[in-house]
C-alpha cells in the first residue's frame, strides 16, 4: 500500500468515501448518496495561491534548509465574524512540514496518559489475610483434603497469589528528541489536514461564548478548538469567554502537548507562539547532548531566572 | 567547670584582644600614611569584571557551523554541496555534520548498513544505490526500505563506500 504514493486528494465527496488503501477509484454500483451530504473540502478555505496579493505578515526568523521552502498560511482576525485574512505568514518546514510519524505520535500519546500513572490496585496475600495461622484439621484421618492454612489462595477468602501488589507506578521517560518529534509531527498533521489557524492577536470584541462559537460554526474550524498564546496573560473576553466553553480552550505556549493537539480539532496560534515554537523544537536539531542539566546557564541559552 | 570555663574566658578575652590591639595599630598606622583627608576605614568594592573569565568557560549548547573548506578538509571531512543536488531524493547531514551512514552489527554476524535522513523518493535512492554497489562489488545486495521511518538497509558493511558516493553527489 504504501508502494503507490498517490495522495488521495479529498476534492468530492465520492473520493473521500473510498478506502485510503486502494489507490484506483472504483465504487459500488448500487451506492445511494444522501443529497445533502456535505463535503467539509469545498467549506473550508483552501490554501492561498502562490500569486496572492495579501502582505507577508511574518517570515521564519530561522534559517530554512536549502531544499526546502517555507510553508505559508492565512492570517486571520477573531473580531468579526465574516472577516477576510489579514495577510500571510511563513512557517517553517522542519516544524510544520515533517514527516507523518504516526507510530512516534502513537508512543508519546501513550506515554503521556501513563508516566503520571500510578495504580493503587492492591489485594492480599495469604500471608496479609487475617487468620490463617493454624491448621485447620489434622493432615491424616480426617478424611478431608489435607490443607495448612484457611486463607490459602485455593480457599474461599483466601488470599490472591498473583494479584496486583500495593501501588506501581508507570513511569517512564521517552528521550527529549522523541518528544519533541512528537509536537513537530504533531503540527505538521493539523498542518496538512488544514486544521492549523493563524490568529494576529486573541481581542474578542465581546465576552460572549455564542460569539466564538458562531465564529467557529461560520469559518468550518471543527467541533473543539484550541487557542494558543505565548505568556501567561490572555484578554479578559477570551477567558471569560472559553471559561464556559467546553470544546474551546486556551493553553499558555509551554503547555502545547501532543494529546490536547488530538483531542481538539482545529489549532489556533498567534503569529508570537509561532515564533516562540519555531525557536524551542528547532534548537533541539542543533543541540549538544547536555553536559549538565540545561537549567544551568549555558552561553547562547538566555536563563530568565 | 567553672575553673576550665574561666580559663576559657580568658583565652578567648586574651584572643580577642590581640587582634584588636593589631586593628588600632594599623588604624592609626593607615591614618597616618593615608594623611589628614581619609578619615574613615576604605569600603569593600565589588568587581564584576573578572567574572568574563567565567564566561569564557560556560560553553554553548547549538553545535558550530564548520568553517569554509575549499574541497576536503585535512581530517578528511568533505563539505555538502552549496546548493542541494538536483536528484528526486534528499539526504540531511546529521548534527554535527556528518554524512548520516551507520554500520550495525546483530547477532554476532549480521552486518548491516543504514542510511538515515532520507527526504523524497526513497525508492530512488534504493535503485541507485544497488546499481552503485553493484558496478563496486559485483554483487546483488539485499536492501530494505523503511518508509515510516524513512531509512535504507543494505546488507553487508558499505559505509565507506556510500559515504565517498553520498560526498561526491555532493549530499
Amino acid at each position: 500500500m504504501f508502494r503507490v504514493s498517490v495522495s488521495v486528494v479529498n476534492r468530492s465527496v465520492t473520493k473521500r468515501l473510498v478506502s485510503s488503501f486502494s489507490g484506483d477509484v472504483t465504487l459500488p454500483p448500487n451506492l445511494l448518496l444522501p443529497s445533502n451530504l456535505v463535503d467539509p473540502a469545498r467549506l473550508k478555505r483552501p490554501p492561498p495561491p502562490a500569486d496572492c496579493p495579501l502582505p507577508l505578515l511574518r517570515k521564519c526568523n530561522s534559517v530554512v534548509p536549502a531544499h526546502l521552502s517555507p510553508l505559508q498560511t492565512w492570517v486571520e482576525t477573531l473580531d468579526r465574524l465574516d472577516a477576510e485574512p489579514l495577510g500571510l505568514t511563513e512557517l517553517h518546514p522542519d516544524v510544520f512540514a515533517v514527516h507523518p510519524r504516526l507510530d512516534i505520535l502513537h508512543s508519546v500519546e501513550k506515554w503521556q496518559r501513563n508516566y503520571k500513572r500510578i495504580s493503587h490496585a492492591n489485594t492480599k496475600v495469604r500471608s496479609e489475610v487475617r487468620g490463617g495461622g493454624r491448621k485447620p484439621w489434622k493432615q491424616k484421618g480426617s478424611g478431608r483434603a489435607r490443607h495448612g492454612s484457611i486463607r490459602s489462595p485455593i480457599w474461599r477468602g483466601g488470599g490472591v497469589s498473583h494479584g496486583p501488589r500495593g501501588p506501581t507506578s508507570y513511569y517512564y521517560m521517552l528521550p527529549m528528541r522523541v518528544r519533541v518529534q512528537g509536537l513537530t509531527v504533531a503540527l505538521s498533521s493539523k498542518m496538512a489536514q488544514e486544521c492549523l489557524h493563524v490568529v494576529d492577536s486573541l481581542n474578542v470584541p465581546t465576552p460572549d461564548p455564542q460569539h466564538l462559537l458562531e465564529l467557529i460554526r461560520h469559518r468550518h474550524w471543527g467541533q473543539s478548538v484550541l487557542i494558543v498564546d505565548v505568556g501567561e496573560e490572555f484578554p479578559e473576553n477570551l477567558l471569560q469567554a472559553t471559561a464556559a466553553l467546553k470544546t474551546v480552550n486556551v493553553i499558555p505556549a509551554i503547555g502545547l502537548n501532543v494529546h490536547s493537539m488530538l483531542k481538539h480539532e482545529a489549532l489556533v496560534l498567534t503569529l508570537d507562539t509561532l515564533t516562540f515554537l519555531e525557536d524551542k523544537l528547532l534548537w533541539h536539531n542543533q543541540r549538544y547532548s547536555p553536559l549538565y542539566p540545561y537549567k544551568l546557564p549555558y552561553s547562547d541559552l538566555l536563563q530568565k531566572s | 567547670m567553672s575553673p576550665c570555663f574561666g580559663v576559657r574566658a580568658a583565652v578567648l578575652r586574651g584572643a580577642l584582644r590581640g587582634p584588636v590591639v593589631l586593628h588600632s595599630r594599623t588604624q592609626s598606622g593607615h591614618a597616618a600614611a593615608a594623611g589628614p583627608g581619609l578619615a574613615s576605614h576604605p569600603a569593600v568594592v565589588e568587581s564584576t569584571e573578572e567574572y568574563a573569565f567565567v564566561e569564557r568557560l560556560i560553553p554553548p549548547s547549538r553545535v558550530p557551523a564548520p568553517p569554509k573548506h575549499a574541497g576536503a578538509a585535512p581530517s578528511g571531512w568533505i563539505p555538502p554541496a552549496e546548493s542541494p543536488p538536483d536528484l528526486p531524493y534528499m539526504i540531511r547531514r546529521s548534527r554535527m555534520h556528518n554524512i548520516p551512514v551507520y554500520t550495525d552489527l546483530t547477532h554476532g554476524n549480521r552486518k548491516m548498513t543504514l542510511v538515515r535522513k532520507v527526504e523524497g523518493d526513497i525508492w530512488a535512492l534504493e535503485k541507485h544505490v544497488k546499481e552503485y554497489l553493484k558496478e563496486v562489488t559485483g554483487k546483488e545486495l539485499p536492501t530494505q526500505v523503511n518508509e515510516v521511518t524513512m531509512t535504507l538497509k543494505v546488507k553487508g558493511h558499505y559505509d565507506l563506500e556510500l559515504k565517498e558516493w553520498l560526498a561526491s553527489r555532493g549530499f
